[in-house]
């Protein structure tokens, strides 16, 4: 899932890249089902809805009305462009097939966009190898074949429909750290500090920092130091493994009120003390941040709390 | 002042995953059931405002845009409202204020997830601020936990008390011809089934479910003539609280407390305890419907333990919480509000079937989101109010 | 048109914060509180008297589920109402409207922002789409607007040279707004000539921006003591269209005009020529000239004409969006522009409209412009 690549120390801090990227097993219905099962055997599935509307690709629901499908008919793989256009990443077309109510997008292939018109008679081209998605129906290309098809009404063999399409989703970002996230761990990077910001009015120190109080909305303009010790607000003991997941379990989660300040620090409380029975750390306990050896300008510059022994604790 | 009524309800039957049906057909389902409840079709309703958990869950960006096909909504006013878990509930509460406004009469909700497609805490993991925590987050799982283990130390909120939480709303869900997780457990089960993120275990936890649920919405004669038994909306609010505000202890509900408030002084209730017959609230762990209680004035702060131990909240008790089981039976997380204010509307009319509590006329509803910071309360009545 | 009656909600304030194409220092809670902070300035009413938030956002464009969550406290809705529309901000107007129209509260604010520039922005507009059928041909905005132009120049006889026009008054406009970060209209042969997705060059496509816009609704009684010169919400109307592209009309909107029509049914106003301002949004310059027509400001495949004629300067006099589309706040920008000089708060912008008492705004939102949404107003004479 969510991987966030720290940036080189020597680039300056403006952006830090993370991605969202998660598997999903996606399912397509029963009419866009039978229609993407039937693409295996290089079949095109309409769907009839109400008043005789054919939809091709098949689907459960006609947007025009709301209708549900009636009864599945097969078409030829061959109709005319009905529009097209062409960017950086190919020629993209809408086709209409013979004998059906409504166009559908997909690629134009082998094509030389000068010479597409409106009203080209295109076919199917068909991908090498089914993969069970809607590329194998790899797009249309110019028809040497001038003759039209009508539909065949309700055919008797037709697939089951496809259950699950696998889709894999991958969302890239730059997150600006901005001015206040910025100080914040620049500190944290190259001087090991942690500063937060004190609110004009409620006097309260923010952490991370930002331009206005959440709770009262008056500025802040005031950089506070806020010590690396602190006080669990809140933990639990996570074991569950899940896709995607950064860290290896068992670990403990904990909320974290650092000295100085009044809000929530989100990291993992470990050491020997703390690992010798996880379930034994408590809300309440104090704790002080163990440094790493990275120094990203990220919360991962810290490597953990550890237990802060009474004896040692400066509070 | 106009009053607004539910006039019709509509579930899917909820199910691990559903591999019959796409993610716009599942919402369809839930809709056409809500319209064959109110006698009308789509032609009679002015408006739909969908309501789904985060895109992430499905893979698709404002999903109700492809929704629209699926509930023959071409050329309505169509919106999606999004408020984590809480959504379908936040999605009601912009329908009645459409119909109070006067710009529409008739509203369909529908609120839904098709969780089984996508990675559930991998997806709410990405709630957590990337600068902030996020590669700790499992969902809102250890948060949950965290704050749970808060509220055992400081409100004596004890693993047993969780327990019973699942116990009774696994029992009531037996019940629920709506719900796909029918096994009841024992405290002592729940008790050594597999932490997950301790203090919460596995059997704290509700089911990962894909589900829909419709509800119709009208107003005055309007709701009276589309059916002789309306369930009038008392009160509804939905509010919201800082997730980095100063000093924000979790160990009770803030934004509940405030919306609880102002639903009860709309509603004219002063002793929720007394003056409801019924309650339907969103628990997303066992933990949370300890912390309800208290939030909601059922109890007093600390309270939470004795009252479910008291047996007051089973079914056949003095106020049964989550006679349908709530989210242990069923949760499709969009859809698990509207669930709840649906489920409310059936008890307060009498079409709760096997699991309807006697001469249910008032019901309390509670539902919420993101990391505990967005709540909403409704009060939903036979009496019109 | 001014008296207090009950149920009237007027915007009393509203604010933007510069429409840049990458604000790269600042983050998203940075945008969204100096938004509120302006729309809340100087007019006497504190957080403490707002009485909820509605806003617009994206998850996609955020890379954050539930994003609202992590910025309430930038929105100012701390222990407030609130809720996510997301859709443009011009629904979350509607909502926020509707809430104060039936008395349920006071003062409203409603906030609307993106940062597109921390995102890819195909994926925010490639993941709109349904995931079975269109989303892996590989269609996206572009070849989406190129496929809607090819078929609308060829209906009306226009060539794609001919949408310079278009796309140089909205620059040109868009260089006198000062919120938004254009100099001078662009010059370089690329930006005119370019093929995006054919007929379609760069300077058709809409320019995805950052920035954060935030408006202050309120009730009659507080309009009329707050507002030097309240802008009525007159009407608002709003329509969807069916998901698949092709399965839509291949050169018109007919869900902008129900989206227009019932606005102006609610106005009572026979035509939307009647409106001093029109400020919409258009993903393209096709897009623009569809709206337009949709409308009714002008006969169908016509629209071009409105360019050619120095009188329709209330047509987008703040450039529009294709300069600056801050894609979840266009539609509420487009409010903001035309609220701003309906009261008289941009000063003396000198284009002649000085007197504008009347404008109609519209939002859109989906793949390919699939949802519409009209809101009119009127400014206190
Ligand atoms: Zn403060
Ligand atoms: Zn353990």
């Amino acid at each position: 899932m969510t991987t966030i690549h720290h940036a080189d120390p020597s680039e300056t801090m403006e952006s830090m890249p993370a991605q969202i990227s998660m598997p999903y097993t996606l399912t397509p219905g029963q009419a866009t089902g039978i229609f993407l099962a039937e693409l295996r055997n290089r079949r095109l599935i309409g769907s009839r809805h109400g008043d005789g509307t054919i939809l091709v690709p098949a689907q459960d629901f006609c947007g025009s009305t709301g209708e549900p499908v009636t009864n599945f008919v097969e078409v030829a793989a061959a109709g005319e462009l009905q529009a097209f256009t062409t960017t950086a990443r190919g020629t993209i077309g809408m086709v209409l097939i013979d004998g059906t109510s409504t166009p559908f997008v997909h690629q134009i292939l082998q094509a030389d966009p000068a010479a597409l018109e409106i009203g080209t008679r295109v076919e199917a081209v068909w991908a090498v190898e089914a993969t069970g998605t809607f590329l194998d129906l790899a797009g249309f290309r110019p028809a040497g074949n001038p003759n039209t098809f009508e539909p065949r009404e309700s055919p008797g063999d037709l697939a089951e429909p496809l259950q699950q399409v696998d889709y894999r989703m991958t969302l890239d970002y730059q997150h600006a750290y901005g001015q206040y996230y910025g100080t914040l761990f620049d500190g944290v990077k190259n001087s090991r500090r942690i500063r937060g910001v004190r609110c004009s009015e409620c006097r309260k120190v923010l952490l991370p920092p930002r331009s206005h109080c959440d709770v009262c909305f008056a500025p802040t303009h005031e950089w506070i130091d806020v010590k690396p010790t602190g006080t669990i607000q809140a933990c639990s003991v996570v074991h569950i493994e899940f896709i995607g997941q950064r860290l290896t379990p068992p670990y403990i989660y904990a909320e974290i009120v650092l000295d100085g300040s009044s809000t929530r620090l989100i990291h993992m409380v470990g050491g020997d003390a703390a690992n010798a029975d996880k379930h034994a750390v408590e809300p309440g306990n104090r704790v002080r941040a163990v440094w790493s050896e990275r120094r990203t300008g990220s919360l991962a510059d810290i490597e953990h709390f550890e237990l802060l022994p009474a004896d040692e604790d400066p509070s | 002042m106009t009053r607004v009524a539910i006039v019709g309800t509509g579930q899917t039957v909820h199910a691990r995953r559903r591999t019959d049906v796409s993610q716009a057909g599942l919402a369809r389902e839930a809709a056409v059931e809500a319209l064959a409840d109110a006698g009308l079709t789509m032609d009679d309703i002015d408006s739909v405002v969908v309501a789904s958990g985060p895109a992430m869950f499905g893979a698709v960006n404002q999903p109700e845009k492809w929704l629209v096909d699926a509930l023959g909504a071409r050329y309505k006013p169509l919106v999606r409202v999004t408020s984590g878990g809480g959504t379908g509930l936040a999605g009601a509460l912009a329908a009645i204020n459409q119909i109070k406004a006067g710009a529409a009469r008739r509203v369909l909700v529908v609120a839904y997830d098709k969780l089984s497609e996508g990675q559930l805490q991998a997806s709410i993991s990405t709630l957590y601020d990337p600068f902030w925590g996020r590669e700790f987050a499992v969902g809102i799982m250890g948060f949950s936990a965290a704050y749970w283990h808060a509220r055992i130390k400081r409100l004596g909120h004890t693993e047993e008390a969780a327990a019973m939480v699942a116990v009774k709303n696994r029992h009531h869900a037996m019940a629920n011809p709506k719900a796909h997780v029918k096994k009841e457990v024992t405290v002592e089960e729940v008790l050594a089934s597999r932490p997950l993120c301790w203090p919460i275990k596995i059997l704290d936890v509700p089911p990962i479910s894909d589900g829909a649920c419709a509800v119709i919405l009208a107003a005055d004669q309007d709701a009276e003539s589309i059916t002789s038994t309306p369930a009038w909306i008392h009160g509804m609010a939905y509010y919201c609280e800082a997730d980095n505000a100063a000093d924000r202890s979790m160990l009770q509900s803030e934004p509940l407390q405030i919306a609880a408030a102002n639903v009860y002084k709309a509603a004219g209730i002063t002793n929720p305890f007394r003056q409801f017959d019924v309650a339907e609230v969103q628990e997303p762990y066992t933990c949370f419907e300890l912390s309800y209680y208290e939030g909601l004035g059922l109890c007093p702060a600390g309270g939470a333990a004795e009252l479910v131990a008291s047996g007051a909240t089973t079914m056949g008790g003095e106020l049964p919480v989550n006679p349908s089981g709530g989210c242990m039976g069923a949760n499709p997380i969009g859809a698990t509000a509207l669930i709840r204010l649906a489920e409310a509307a059936m008890q307060v009319t009498g079409k709760a079937g096997a699991h309807q509590v006697p001469n249910a006329s008032r019901a309390l509803v509670q539902a919420g989101g993101g990391w505990a910071n967005l709540r909403g309360v409704a009060v939903v009545g036979a009496e019109k109010n | 048109m001014t008296s207090s009656t009950p149920g009237r909600v007027a915007v009393v304030n509203s604010a933007q914060t510069l429409l840049t194409s990458s604000w790269s220092d600042r983050q998203h809670i940075d945008l969204i509180s100096e938004a509120v902070s302006r729309a809340l300035k100087g007019t006497g009413i504190r957080l403490e008297d707002v009485d909820f938030v509605i806003d617009s956002g994206s998850d996609f464009l955020d890379g954050r589920s539930i994003s609202n969550c992590g910025f309430l406290g930038a929105m100012g809705a701390h222990h407030k109402e609130e809720s996510r529309v997301e859709e443009d901000g011009l629904w979350s107007l509607t909502y926020a409207a509707n809430k104060i129209a039936c008395g349920s509260a006071a003062v409203g604010l409603v906030v609307a922002y993106s940062k597109p520039s921390e995102s890819d922005v195909s994926a925010f507009w490639t993941g709109l789409l349904e995931p079975f059928i269109q989303r892996p041909t590989g269609l996206d905005q572009f070849s989406a607007a190129g496929l809607y132009a090819q078929r609308y120049l060829a209906k009306a006889g226009l060539k794609a040279d001919d949408l310079h026009d278009v796309s140089r008054r909205a620059w040109e406009r868009a260089a006198r707004n000062p919120f938004v970060d254009v100099d001078e209209v662009p010059d370089d042969r690329s930006f005119w000539f370019e093929d995006v997705a054919t007929p379609l060059r760069r300077s058709d496509m809409a320019r995805p921006v950052d920035g954060a816009v935030a408006v202050l609704v309120a009730n009659a009684e507080v309009a009329d003591q707050i507002a030097k010169r309240p802008v009525w919400i007159t009407g608002q109307g709003s329509a969807i269209d069916q998901h698949f592209l092709a399965a839509r009309e291949p050169d018109s909107l007919p869900a902008c005009e129900a989206a227009g029509r019932t606005a102006l049914r609610a106005t009572g106003a026979a035509s939307a020529k009647e409106f001093d301002i029109v400020e919409v949004s258009g993903t393209s310059t096709v897009g623009e000239l569809m709206v337009l027509e949709a409308l009714g400001l002008a006969e169908p495949h016509r629209g071009i004409d409105l360019y050619r004629d120095e009188g329709s300067s209330g047509i987008n006099p703040s450039g529009g969006a294709l300069p600056a589309d801050v894609i979840m706040a266009t539609g509420l920008a487009r409010l903001h522009e035309a609220a701003s000089r309906l009261s008289g708060r941009t000063g003396s912008p000198q284009d002649g409209l000085d007197n504008a008492r009347t404008a109609l705004v519209h939002g859109t939102g989906g793949f390919a412009m699939q949802n519409h949404c009209v809101v009119t107003m009127a400014a206190a004479s």
